[in-house]
């Protein structure tokens, strides 16, 4: 490479080399040059007020109350999870209780009746029957209970 | 300061022992990362989206992200660029969300905070100095708000963060060699606002 593509080389650096941004090799060959060429040592002096002055611009001032507001937002998401999270865990122990309470009433029903209760032609009191309708019947109240809990729930936290 | 806090053992122990119990759900650990990070992150998200207002949202954003990714951050990573790369993230989807509403075309705001003289303590012998130093950064800091946003933010990582390349290119996604021809094209665009501004002798 001759002088003059060194140097257009090394002027293409400099800015990189005051910023601290060049592996050692070139750094190296940046400094080396700049001792020899007062143009270059010019500009490097010139980069690297601009690098000093950079780390030292005026700084923002927080806005107030910026970390009370995250804190708070955060604890409400927090909160709004948690609640999600006990909505399904109610709603799924409430549908077990329902097909708990639903199968326990088919078996009394049956040992009651003895295994035969016709209403408008069907038997209620067959398996299939007593499963669909039971399975209406209490699972759209097991929703409806978890609902008015967590809106109950939600409710208390916001009053407290 | 903040290289001597980053390199401060204790510091960084406090820091990962912060990040383990905030994995845990500890809400003091959070509050204690929030205090720690705050002038940083928020720092960061103004030079990046200009907008005082909208720095603010992404900063709790940011937080919540924070709380919501935090039990698959790799512990092996360092925090400071995972964090910062949350927020860049979603910096950048803000921007791609609101098209209308460029990052480079964001209000100016004040971002200075006090005014100079509020912030030259009374009687200081060296006062004239920090003042000229002040103007100087004022005028620093206004020409830079004039680049595009990927460059303001390759300037304040590297220069107010003090982070290595390596780490820009983990906030921002880019690659290394990316990192440092951005950092090239940034700074000499910088030059030319502060010559072009000298020449018009604002």
């Amino acid at each position: 490479m001759s002088e003059n593509e060194s140097h257009e080389a090394i002027a293409g650096m400099l800015a990189l080399a005051a910023a601290g941004a060049l592996d050692a090799q070139e750094q190296r060959r940046v400094e080396e040059h700049a001792r020899e060429c007062p143009a270059c040592r010019r500009e490097l002096e010139i980069w690297s007020g601009y690098s000093q002055n950079l780390g030292r611009l005026p700084q923002p001032a927080i806005p107030a109350q910026l970390m009370e507001r995250t804190r708070t937002r955060l604890m409400q998401e927090h909160a709004a999870a948690a609640d999600r999270r006990w909505d399904e865990l109610m709603l799924g122990a409430l549908a077990l209780f329902a097909w708990t309470v639903g199968l326990t009433f088919w078996f009394v029903a049956r040992v009651v009746t003895g295994g035969e209760l016709v209403v408008m032609g069907a038997n209620l009191v067959r398996f299939g029957t007593w499963t669909a309708g039971s399975t209406v019947l209490v699972w759209l109240t097991a929703a409806v209970a978890a609902i008015a809990l967590g809106r109950r729930r939600r409710e208390l936290r916001r009053a407290l | 300061m903040i290289l001597a806090a980053a390199m401060n053992p204790e510091a960084f122990n406090g820091a990962q022992d912060a990040i383990a119990r905030m994995r845990r759900g500890d809400p003091d650990a959070l509050t204690a990362m929030i205090s720690r990070y705050q002038h940083r992150l928020y720092r960061y998200l103004l030079r990046l989206v200009r907008e005082p207002a909208a720095a603010d949202d992404l900063f709790q954003q940011t937080w919540l992200r924070v709380l919501e990714k935090i039990g698959r951050y790799d512990a092996r990573r360092n925090f400071e660029s995972w964090l910062f790369s949350v927020a860049h993230n979603l910096a950048v989807d803000g921007w791609r969300g609101n098209r209308g509403e460029s990052l480079d075309h964001a209000g100016d705001g004040d971002e200075s905070g006090d005014p100079p003289s509020e912030r030259l303590r009374a009687g200081d012998p060296d006062a004239l100095e920090q003042l000229l130093d002040f103007e100087r950064g004022s005028m620093l800091a206004s020409c830079m708000q004039e680049l595009p946003a990927i460059h303001r933010e390759v300037l304040t990582l590297r220069f107010e963060e003090d982070m290595k390349l390596e780490e820009i290119a983990e906030v921002a996604g880019i690659p290394l060699s990316t990192v440092k021809s951005r950092l090239r094209r940034a700074l000499e665009g910088l030059r030319e606002a502060m010559d072009a501004r000298g020449r018009r002798g604002v």
